[in-house]
């Protein structure tokens, strides 16, 4: 007997969330840890060296990622979410949307949950990008602009902020109506 | 706000660097603004994709005031090296904005 373990959709879904979106929150992480770990002490000369290139380039490509992932969740995942189930139909299992919004105790994950996160990773997608051409731009002398390091660094705490929140809406709307 | 000489700063002037965090603040208030306008009723951006709905064109429509506003961010401030106190207070404030205004339970607050 064949036993499929996963849809082509929740493979698609997967791809969004796990490697997509779990390689941009980690990539934002580690970018943020770098940033601050990598500021020179009091006195010390700034690094202008493989550091600071690994750094803008890690950023280039959690940017990369990070718009990968929102553009596949708007396109890809998205539309199996929403789309509107036949007249009658009362399994509503292939209709994400339209189960969450069938019980009251889970309406919350569309008009809440879901409204997040159609919009909200984007705005971090701008963000990180920013970032990135900072770091990439002025990576000669990031470390040794605490005015630059500090703006950067921001807007990846903010970003990182935004997709974590944004992570955790999805997993718990993927556990009450996962897209198979 | 801007010093026309770069000269006197150290390195590369920051004037790119400074359009490029207030060009995403402008973005991230474009994509809470359209929201909003959205939920009151005021203007609903066209759908790009309709398997994707409304948010196809509410997010391009964000993406491109990005873009535009960091296109002529950057030209104007390029070459200039430029406090980065109010700028930067400015792209907070904006994002702010913008995060607020794409939180469901603020939308009833607009009617």
């Amino acid at each position: 007997m064949d036993v499929e373990l996963f849809s082509g959709r929740s493979i698609l879904t997967m791809v969004h969330g796990i490697v997509l979106g779990g390689g941009a929150l980690v990539g934002i992480a580690v970018a943020l840890f770098g940033m601050v770990a990598l500021r020179p002490a009091d006195g010390a000369e700034p690094s202008a060296g493989p550091q600071a290139r690994n750094l803008a380039w890690l950023l280039i490509a959690t940017a990369v990622v990070l718009w990968l992932t929102v553009i596949a969740g708007t396109y890809v995942s998205f539309p199996p979410y929403r789309a509107t189930p036949p007249e009658g139909l009362t399994d509503l299992s292939d209709f994400p949307r339209s189960l969450i919004q069938s019980n009251p105790d889970t309406r919350w994950l569309h008009s809440f949950a879901m409204e997040i996160k159609e919009h909200m990773p984007w705005i971090a997608a701008m963000l990180v990008t920013a970032a990135a051409f900072i770091t990439a731009r002025y990576r000669t002398q990031l470390f040794g602009d605490a005015s630059l390091r500090r703006a950067a660094a921001v807007l990846l705490a903010i970003s990182l902020a935004l997709v974590a929140g944004v992570s955790l809406l999805g997993v718990f709307i993927n556990k009450v109506a996962p897209l198979d | 706000m801007t010093m026309p000489n770069p000269a006197s700063v150290s390195g590369l002037p920051n004037g790119p660097a400074l359009a490029a965090c207030l060009a995403a603040g402008i973005g991230a208030f474009a994509m809470g603004f359209v929201i909003i306008l959205n939920e009151i009723g005021l203007f609903s951006a066209p759908t790009l994709y309709a398997p994707a709905g409304g948010v196809s064109g509410r997010t391009t429509l964000a993406v491109v005031a990005w873009l535009i506003a960091w296109g002529v961010l950057h030209a104007k401030w390029k070459n200039r090296a430029i406090v980065p106190r109010r700028v930067m207070t400015w792209t907070f404030v904006l994002i702010a904005l913008g995060v607020l205004l794409s939180f469901p339970p603020v939308w009833g607050l607009f009617g």
